[in-house]
């Protein structure tokens, strides 16, 4: 990488340093101060201010002369081109027509970067026109041109230079500040060019990593639904087999036997719950979840849901309530609004100490909507961690010997289902006092699938889970 | 980067100070501004848009010429110390034909001084500078203060084998010093890069002289110009 040329790396002319009608005015009040003309050029030549004073008629008189005239031009040229001493004295060039001029060049940084030419002036010493002037042509009248002549200032040669010191001063300092200017200036917006360049820079890089990341998420996700699905169909088989053990289709069991194969049952169904969490969730992060919507008494899910709870409630010695209430059928997928209500229930015993209650409430809203609650008297949810608990893996307590098990992923799938239909998830809770979780659904479900849905996929998914939980058929 | 015009027998030099915030770095030009003749330099130049803090740097321009008639035009810059000055140190820092490092010599001020040293390596870069060959003299800044280091930037110098001069600027001592030294590796850098001596036939006393006969040497430990050495 290399940087652009910074103003510091160029040279400047003379032009750039100074405001040029501003200065033109200094040169000018100066001028007529002093009744003397001045020029200014820059370094390569180019006349910058060019001020004119008593001369006029004089010269203009010798113009009209052929001779005159390539003479007054060669004289402009060696004022304007000829070498001059860098240095504080002035170089006097001499006229033809008898005048002067003085010439100092413009030092800046040890540079010469332009020239002030003063004069035309008459020497004070001049008694009479030169013959150098006299001669240009035949009809040329000294008469006329002396009276011309007296519009010119005469001034001694130390005077001139006094003057024109005075004036080079002058010029140094307005070029310093002008220099000093131009450099805040340019310099301010190259560094600001400089920064937003890095800013671009680093950006650049951001999104990129951002890229690298999102892809890397996209082939876990992958990685994820994948696994989850093998790790089901042995799963179903354990289970399946267990059950069938249970059942005496293997012959009789002792006691002991029978309490083991319940005990890998239990264990199996809940590792079975857990992996069906992952492959939701996954799916759901791969878009390839489908809503299939029926008219759905929601009555029906919530005792449906609260039945399925009830075994683990009692254990733990809660009391786990529902209250019915005239509902409008919802239109929804029952399937996933079961599983969001079952979701809620356990979330709600889990973190409710024994004694304690948990009740499921449903009711009308206005706007063709209905709302469903799942309050507890548990521990409740620190406000800090509230706005994440719907996020994917999230745990209020994520440390290692955390109390409660489970794997994050149970209120992230709550809520993208709810979403899918068009609803919304809130939570509430105080800590120590209890958490109410809501689920609002549109009487018409509204939304589509979770993210761009392909059903086929989920279709093909689905079957092959169906096959493989039949350990019947898997024996037969 | 250095330029010898041949034609005009021009040589233009740049020359940066570089260092942490407060570590001295416009103190040194402030006293190389009393200790060099007026006549060979011009105005200190003091950059500071005071709001928005963008920019903030100083200049001094040094041009004399040889007595060989060469003319040589050495510009001296400090980069601004502040963190947030980065843009405008990169960009004073394109094309520059040597750095001063100016340090503080205490002890508490390591880290904060090889944050620096690193920062400025990492800039040099970004104008393809190669701090291997790049002149560079450390300035150990502040020696009249308590709690020194002694172990003469060993951290700093593993990138880059710059000579260290010590100096406490605020009194102007070595502030020349360092400066010579500067010039001196500078002049060595351009006699291997571009022949100044065995080309262009301007030795390195002639050189040194050259700036040197200008700057008030006295109370440093610079032989008078002109004298052997």
């Amino acid at each position: 990488m290399t940087l652009p040329a910074s103003i510091l790396q160029q040279p400047m002319p003379l032009g750039d340093l100074l405001d040029l009608k501003s200065f033109g005015e200094v040169c000018q009040s100066f001028a007529e101060l002093y009744r003397i003309g001045i020029k200014i050029f820059d370094a390569a030549g180019n006349k910058l201010v060019d001020v004119k004073v008593g001369n006029a008629d004089f010269c203009g008189y010798i113009w009209q002369k052929p001779d005159g005239r390539s003479q007054c031009i060669a004289t402009v040229q060696r004022v304007k081109g000829e070498p001059v001493a860098e240095e504080a004295t002035p170089t006097i060039f001499d006229c033809f027509s008898g005048c002067r001029y003085a010439v100092q060049p413009v030092l800046y940084e040890g540079d010469v970067i332009g020239r002030v030419v003063f004069g035309p002036f008459v020497p004070d010493d001049l008694v009479a026109l030169p013959s150098s002037l006299t001669s240009i042509s035949a009809d040329f009248d000294d008469r006329l041109a002396a009276g011309y002549m007296q519009n010119i200032r005469r001034v001694p040669r130390a005077t001139a230079e006094k003057v024109l010191k005075h004036f080079a001063e002058i010029i140094d300092v307005l070029v310093f500040s002008g220099h000093k200017n131009l450099l805040t200036a340019r310099l301010h917006i190259e560094a600001v060019q400089e920064s937003y360049r890095e800013l671009q820079d680093k950006n650049l890089q951001l999104q990129e990593t951002y890229h690298a990341l999102k892809e890397l998420d996209r082939l876990k996700s992958n990685f994820l639904a994948t696994m989850s699905h093998e790790l089901r169909t042995p799963l179903t088989s354990v289970i399946g087999y267990s059950e069938m053990m249970l059942e005496g289709l293997g012959g009789p069991l002792t006691a002991e036997q029978r309490e083991y194969l319940q005990i890998i049952m239990e264990k199996g169904e809940s590792l079975l719950q857990l992996i069906t969490s992952i492959l939701d969730i996954s799916k759901i992060e791969a878009g390839r979840v489908k809503l299939v919507l029926a008219e759905v008494d929601v009555a029906t899910v919530m005792r449906d849901a609260v039945s399925t709870v009830m075994p683990l409630a009692r254990k733990k010695g809660l009391r786990l309530t529902w209250q019915p209430a005239p509902l409008p059928r919802v239109q929804a997928d029952r399937e996933k609004l079961r599983q969001c209500l079952i979701n809620l229930v356990n979330n709600a015993v889990k973190f409710t100490p024994p004694g304690g209650a948990v009740t499921v409430e449903a009711r009308a809203l206005p706007g063709e909507r209905v709302a469903l609650a799942v309050a507890d008297t548990g521990i409740g949810i620190p406000t800090s961690h509230l706005p994440r608990v719907f996020d994917v893996f999230y745990q209020v307590d994520g440390s290692s010997t955390r109390e409660f098990g489970g794997a994050g992923l149970g209120l992230a799938i709550v809520k993208s289902y709810v979403e899918a239909h068009g609803g919304e998830v809130a939570v509430e809770s105080s800590e120590g006092q209890g958490t109410t979780f809501t689920l609002v659904l549109p009487v018409t479900a509204r939304g589509t699938a979770v993210g761009p849905a392909q059903q086929a996929v989920a279709a093909g998914v689905a079957s092959g889970a169906a096959a493989s939980t039949s350990p019947a058929a898997a024996a037969g | 980067m250095v330029t010898f015009n041949n034609e005009t027998r021009e040589l233009a030099v740049k020359v940066v100070y570089y260092g942490p915030a407060l570590s001295g770095k416009t103190t040194n030009l402030q006293a190389l501004f009393q200790k060099i003749e007026a006549k060979v330099r011009g105005r200190l130049m003091t950059i500071d848009t005071k709001d928005d803090r963008t920019l903030f740097f100083d200049m001094m321009p040094v041009f004399f010429k040889t007595a060989a008639g060469v003319k040589v035009k050495l510009k001296l810059y400090t980069v601004p110390g502040q963190v947030m000055h980065e843009s405008t140190r990169r960009i004073v820092l394109q094309g520059t034909d040597a750095v001063a490092f100016v340090a503080d010599a205490r002890r508490s001020e390591a880290g904060p001084t090889l944050a620096y040293w690193n920062n400025m390596l990492r800039n040099l870069e970004a104008n393809g500078l190669d701090p291997r060959t790049l002149p560079i003299v450390i300035q150990k800044n502040k020696m009249d203060l308590p709690d020194l280091r002694d172990d003469d930037f060993a951290d700093l110098r593993q990138s880059a084998n710059a000579p260290v001069v010590p100096a406490v600027a605020v009194r102007g001592e070595g502030v020349v010093e360092t400066l010579h030294a500067l010039l001196q590796l500078t002049y060595r850098e351009m006699e291997q890069r571009i022949g100044l001596g065995s080309r262009w036939r301007i030795g390195e006393r002639e050189f040194l002289d050259a700036v040197f006969t200008h700057v008030d040497v006295k109370g440093t430990r610079l032989p008078v110009a002109g004298g052997a050495s």
